[in-house]
């Protein structure tokens, strides 16, 4: 095997599989890197039987073929070089890598144990095409919803599905679910796609990467976009029916800046770390404000208000600052809503829109 | 049959392929089904599929074609194991409302909720409890056969729901095509409300068409008359199915107060098994795996302090060695005895420190239901005796009173009734069962 490439595609092809590489597992080849050459381009590969995922780099191939080497070395060794050509050559099993005045030689192992990589067959699969903008909020709004409790794999991941003939997606760990309607779809689906996933096709997305298109059948999925091929599991099992979770109709409600309910929620909850993170909101029909209390025993206590355009009933809700606030860090509007119905049923974060697509649930604490 | 084909197969690629190449691609794979046409495997997952397809298909052809099996097609699935599907939550925050956890119960999902990691690897047996131990093993291989219904009993903490649910996991492993319901009885209590409130079919449907019914803490069914007579239903139409039931509760059938009769005598039909609190050297093997999982080597010294301190529960004792393992990992240090001797101080003084002489005798009279006057009497009724012999007994070995000092606690002149009354109570408690449960359980009583 011998080729060119520029350090740039190399380093980013590099450092995006080297994450995925595992040494972790029982098979140490997983800690590897596979390249492989073909006619016309160069393909960098990893997996740590979780997910692979798979870099096609444009390259001048001057002989095809194969090698695995150790991920870490060859990612950061490449990270390190100037912004010039890099020549590659494998012999007897070592990779010869240079760029001007660098050299440098790397045992590699021949790729005999590598796995055969997994692939969606794109004919049966359930396809979506959507844009980078759309997939990444989708992601980053209900990803931080998601369990990372191992002991119920199906709430640590994403839960994809078609409903009334859109498509969603949404995350709960039992304490705060995130839903997110994305498109209109004909096709049916029930995928529940890792976390881990997720963040790294999320990482490894580019800024200037347009679309994204997404491969379903029942057991895996495959993310493609630009050159880049990530294929992962997906999680086994049912995703609860969360829908019927979600209150229809709510006493209370008020739209607030975004940014100033945020820092009411923030200063609030460093009064509450210790009686883990909970704070209590008041809303007060007759003044048209909103109040947040908190109090920690030993410290003081803190009460901050708000003036807020309200609807419905006077009342409060206890709740965890730390979801709070999290789930106001993706809302995507600037003014949002927050409505509840007493101390007992859940909480609605949405976007102060008439038909907001995105809604955030946070179960209340008991008091 | 169809099973050694496939074992055969994995035998010979052991021998072949590296032992980490083994164990990532073969080692849960089973044969799903096996025809002439078709030979259909299930393999651990997507990677492993393709790995089959693309690198193993010849080699597996191979070799089953010198077993003379040559299926037209081989198939490749992916099917996670039973074990991932059953896995429970178990829930640690308390206050807060699950949403999706309280839910799936009305959605009827599948598993048995059983706790993977409860399995019979990972029960330390010691003399306390072997008897339960061997009794769990032998229903798990007979199923519905051997001990019908089984009904364990002890104090808090000793090992009651890991067992149960050890018998529950073993018999899925073993047959993945059976079907167990682990509940505890308050679960029962509640879907029977349920069923009744909304007129809600497929109550006795769930109970009825179980292979393995595992019930935990069933004296909370006590005293609850319509729910003890629906489970005496279902029990006997799993009984009469021959399908195994297993019981676990704090006290044994006869002394749950409140169980109906009939309940009563069928829970004492097969066979029921006490777990005793471990002994010493029970403990410090406890304490010794518990630390083994965590990759802690503890010192002898240490092993033993935590195991001598802490005698009734073995969760104090985990909690006890968790607290140690994070107070040191913390601070960097090495668990040592000084440290475990400044950690297990603290924790022993939520304890009331000192029980007196007259809170046993108290205690003890309650008990009994006589008075502490009469207790101390000079009396001779029978059902006076015994008990002031076993407030001897509990302050002898509760709070290591001189002879003299208990005769007189009790109002008697001589040491040597006090002698005589504490040797035979624990002669007694090795023989009567009834005596040993009830001063175990006015031991938990001086205890709270």
């Amino acid at each position: 095997m011998e080729l060119e490439v520029t350090q740039e595609k190399l380093t980013f092809a590099l450092s995006c599989v080297s994450r995925v590489a595992s040494s972790r597992t029982g098979l140490p080849i997983l800690g590897n890197i596979l390249l492989r050459a073909d006619k016309t381009q160069l393909i960098v590969a990893s997996t740590n039987l979780e997910m692979a995922a798979t870099h096609h780099v444009g390259a001048k191939v001057i002989k095809p073929g194969s090698i695995t080497i150790p991920a870490k070395l060859i990612s950061e060794f490449v990270q390190n070089l100037p912004k010039e050509t890099i020549h590659l050559k494998v012999k007897n099993n070592q990779v010869y890598i240079s760029s001007g005045k660098y050299t440098s030689t790397i045992n590699g192992t021949v790729d005999d144990e590598f796995p055969e990589l997994p692939s969606v067959n794109k004919k049966e699969a359930v396809s979506y095409t959507l844009t980078t903008q759309d997939f990444k909020s989708a992601v980053s709004q209900t990803i931080i919803a998601a369990s990372s409790d191992s002991t119920r794999p199906v709430l640590t991941g994403v839960f994809w599905h078609s409903y009334d003939s859109s498509l969603y997606c949404a995350a709960t760990d039992g304490y705060r679910l995130a839903e997110k309607k994305i498109t209109k779809t004909s096709s049916d689906l029930k995928a529940i796609t890792p976390t881990a996933t997720l963040q790294e096709v999320l990482r490894t997305i580019k800024d200037d990467t347009t679309e994204i298109q997404m491969l379903f059948d029942e057991t895996q999925v495959t993310f493609l976009f630009d050159s880049v091929e990530v294929t992962s599991r997906l999680i086994d099992g049912n995703f609860p029916d969360y829908r019927q979770l979600i209150p229809a109709k709510t006493e209370t409600y008020f739209a607030i800046h975004e940014s100033e309910f945020a820092r009411i929620t923030k200063i609030a909850g460093l009064f509450a770390r210790e009686s883990g993170g909970g704070i209590t909101i008041t809303v007060d029909s007759d003044k048209s404000t909103v109040s947040v209390h908190s109090v920690a025993t030993e410290v003081g206590e803190n009460t901050s208000e708000a003036e807020v355009e309200l609807g419905g009933n006077s009342g409060s809700v206890s709740l965890n600052s730390k979801y709070l606030t999290e789930a106001l860090s993706v809302m995507d509007s600037e003014v949002v809503k927050f409505e509840f119905s007493g101390k007992l049923a859940p909480c609605i974060l949405t976007d102060h829109t008439k038909s907001p697509n995105y809604k955030h649930i946070i179960m209340p604490l008991k008091s | 049959m169809s099973r050694a084909v496939w074992q055969s197969v994995l035998d010979e690629v052991e021998l072949s392929v590296s032992r980490a190449t083994y164990l990532t691609w073969f080692k849960n794979t089973e044969l799903v089904e096996l025809s002439d046409e078709e030979l259909v495997v299930s393999v651990a997952n997507i990677f492993a599929k393709r790995q089959f397809e693309v690198k193993f298909n010849d080699q597996v052809r191979d070799i089953l074609k010198k077993q003379g099996v040559t299926p037209k097609n081989i198939r490749f699935i992916v099917q996670s194991t039973g074990a991932q599907k059953q896995t429970v939550s178990r829930e640690t925050t308390v206050q807060q409302q699950p949403i999706a956890v309280a839910k799936p119960k009305r959605s009827s999902q599948p598993g048995s909720s059983l706790n993977p990691r409860y399995t019979f690897e990972s029960f330390i047996v010691g003399s306390s409890n072997d008897l339960a131990y061997t009794a769990c093993q032998a229903v798990s291989k007979n199923i519905g056969t051997k001990y019908n219904p089984l009904f364990l009993y002890g104090g808090v903490g000793l090992g009651k729901t890991h067992l149960i649910q050890a018998v529950g996991n073993e018999i899925l492993r073993a047959n993945p095509e059976k079907s167990v319901l682990y509940i505890s009885s308050e679960t029962f209590v509640n879907d029977f409300l349920e069923s009744i409130r909304f007129k809600k079919k497929g109550f006795a449907d769930k109970y009825r068409n179980v292979d393995v019914l595992i019930v935990d803490d069933m004296q909370f069914i006590a005293g609850k008359e319509k729910t003890q007579e629906e489970f005496f239903h279902t029990f006997n139409a799993l009984h009469q199915a021959n399908k195994q039931i297993i019981i676990s509760s704090d006290k044994p059938p006869r002394s749950i107060p409140t169980l109906t009769e009939r309940l009563r005598s069928r829970f004492e039909w097969g066979m029921s098994i006490d777990i005793q609190m471990p002994d010493f050297e029970t403990r410090c093997a406890i304490v010794e795996a518990k630390a083994a999982m965590t990759d802690v080597e503890l010192g002898r010294d240490v092993i033993e302090y935590l195991a001598n301190n802490i005698k009734s529960n073995i969760r104090e004792l985990e909690g006890a060695l968790n607290q140690l393992l994070a107070y040191c990992e913390m601070r960097g240090i090495e668990p040592d005895i000084g440290t475990v001797e400044g950690l297990i101080g603290n924790i022993r003084q939520s304890r009331p420190q000192h029980i007196s002489p007259k809170q046993i005798i108290d205690k003890t009279a309650r008990h009994f239901q006589i008075t502490p006057v009469e207790i101390c009497s000079e009396k001779r009724d029978k059902h006076i005796v015994t008990p002031r012999q076993v407030a001897m007994y509990l302050l002898r070995s509760e709070l290591h009173l001189s002879f003299p000092k208990i005769a007189q606690e009790l109002g008697r002149k001589d040491h040597t009734t006090a002698i005589h009354s504490v040797e035979k109570i624990e002669r007694a408690v090795k023989l009567d069962m009834l005596l040993r449960e009830q001063v175990a359980s006015i031991r938990e009583k001086l205890y709270v």
